[in-house]
């Protein structure tokens, strides 16, 4: 019985499917990241070199000569392709634990615990910034500060949005998958992924201070709050389109972005806080801040969380986030954020997804 | 495999593609799911590469990658057992490749434990010897051999209820 019984389990067995092609090339990718450099070569391989150098530094001199007599035309590197823009390198404000930005379609991070760069799509920091979660390729990857992949899931699509729960328990995700963009919860670790909604926009979804429930822009504009205790959800009464979400860092207000207006959601009561249109809104300090774009500067609106306007000030530049403890203000070239210059780009670069934590 | 060692990319993709196959089908033979042996066979490769340099080049490398992904199998299956509120299906997934004529065997296999499923599957699905199971996974010979006898126990006696009934 049991040769037989060994012989259907061969078979059965040998019936797995195929790996994916994508997965593979994806998975040797990231292989390829973490081979350890080539190891210093062997003392007669040393010397060789040296010599060659030499030779090479000997030929360079009297090239120059010719070349400063006008003997010779020297064209270096005229037809080779010139090298990407290195992605710009951001600097770790005072106090805080991490942050990131996307610039031109490369992510740039800086922690207490190291700094990486890589092309993505899309990220966000975990609380503390232990980790952060990266759109990179048809994955979705959590990489430790100093560069090394924590883990990947293949998220099937490019992922375009992504939100870490402030208890750093789990992530929502948008995919863009095929014609539509789709909604996922991964736990923390990358396991246990659950599509959640089918169609939904591509804006990243805000989690709640308790980690319960977080909110986000279904299909048609619609803001939606999911439950994902009870694995319910609330379309909130405002009129579509919405355009961005912010839940509070604490309590259950929620900000919602539309085309020219902020309305701020608390309960069951809701009102439109802000009529002009708005450059940057988010929690500063647990207040809701909007600002409002002027020609060379913007005027900063401050609300309590029930909608009672508790200040204003004016920004010395373009808001470019709000970020839950900091302002981060464009000055020309310059991303300021506190006394900290974080990055310095040119006017025409895509910032995106910048967070600090 | 020692150029590998040294840094060189070509031959590091040579090995990545000659053992990609085998090392993904360990990683889904054991957990099930084929999104999960993506991760775990593309963990699999990034940690044997991050490790070469201490990889003993008179051993064959499949063995000491299988062990490497079957262990971050089963840490991946062990902490959602751990995060999941419910009981994970501790299964092979309902794949529609694995034989339709041999469901009852399919799902006698699934109701194995994790530690007996994983010996089985190593053993006749990546065809892997007592003893290489046993290296894999650090266990002693005799342990994965205990293993598999009553695992293979466990099945003959399910095979027979079901045809029994």
């Amino acid at each position: 019985m049991s040769s037989e019984l060994e012989r259907r389990l061969e078979t059965m067995l040998a019936e797995a499917p195929e790996p994916d092609p994508g997965a593979g090339e994806e998975a040797l990718h990231w292989a390829l990241r973490v081979l350890q450099p080539v190891a210093a070569p062997r003392r007669g391989m040393r010397t060789a070199v040296l010599v060659f150098a030499g030779a090479v530094v000997l030929l360079v001199i009297a090239a120059g000569s010719l070349a400063a007599a006008g003997a010779l035309h020297v064209s270096i590197g005229a037809k080779s392709k010139p090298p990407p823009p290195p992605a710009p390198e951001l600097r770790l404000p005072k106090g805080a634990n991490g942050v990131a930005a996307i610039v031109n379609g490369q992510l740039s991070v800086a922690t207490r615990g190291g700094r990486t760069q890589l092309p993505a799509s899309a990220a966000a920091l975990s609380p503390r910034a232990l980790y952060v979660a990266v759109g990179s390729g048809d994955s979705l990857v959590a990489l430790a500060p100093d560069g090394r992949r924590a883990w990947s899931h293949r998220a099937g699509g490019k992922v375009v949005a992504i939100a870490w729960a402030p208890d750093g328990f789990r992530i929502a995700y948008v995919v863009h998958a095929g014609r539509r963009f789709v909604l996922h919860v991964i736990y923390g670790n990358g396991v246990n992924d659950t599509p959640i909604d089918r169609s939904v926009r591509a804006v990243r979804p805000s989690w709640r201070g308790d980690s319960l429930a977080f909110a986000y822009v279904g299909g048609g504009g619609r803001a939606v709050v999911y439950d994902v205790g009870h694995e319910s959800r609330r379309v909130v009464a405002i009129r579509p389109p919405v355009t961005a979400v912010a839940f509070a860092p604490s309590g259950d207000a929620l900000a919602l972005e539309g085309p020219k207006a902020v309305s701020l959601v608390n309960g069951s009561a809701h009102r439109q806080i802000n009529s002009a249109s708005v450059g940057a809104f988010g929690w500063l300090n647990g207040r809701l801040a909007v600002a409002v774009p002027g020609l060379n500067s913007n005027l900063i609106r401050v609300f309590a969380p029930d909608g009672a306007l508790s200040g204003s000030s004016r920004a010395h530049g373009i808001v470019k986030a709000i970020t839950p403890k900091l302002v981060v203000v464009q000055r020309g070239e310059t991303l300021v954020a506190g006394h900290t210059t974080l990055l310095t780009v040119p006017r025409s670069a895509t910032v995106r997804d910048l967070q600090i934590g | 495999m020692r150029r590998a060692r040294r840094g060189d990319r070509e031959a590091a993709a040579l090995l990545f593609r000659r053992y990609w196959r085998d090392a993904w089908r360990a990683a889904f033979a054991i957990t099930g799911r084929q999104s999960l042996a993506d991760d775990v066979a593309a963990d699999g490769f990034e940690r044997a590469f991050a490790a070469l340099e201490r990889f003993d080049d008179r051993r064959p490398f499949g063995p000491w990658l299988h062990r490497i992904v079957a262990n971050r199998a089963l840490d991946l299956l062990r902490a959602e057992r751990r995060l999941s509120d419910e009981e994970l299906p501790d299964a092979p997934d309902s794949a529609p490749s694995h034989g339709a004529g041999d469901r009852s065997l399919l799902s006698a296999v699934a109701d194995l434990s994790l530690e007996r499923r994983v010996v089985v599957v190593l053993r006749y699905g990546v065809g892997m010897t007592p003893k290489q199971i046993a290296e894999a996974l650090d266990l002693p010979v005799g342990t994965v051999n205990s293993r598999l006898a009553r695992a293979l126990e466990q099945l003959r006696e399910s095979l027979e209820v079901e045809h029994v009934e």
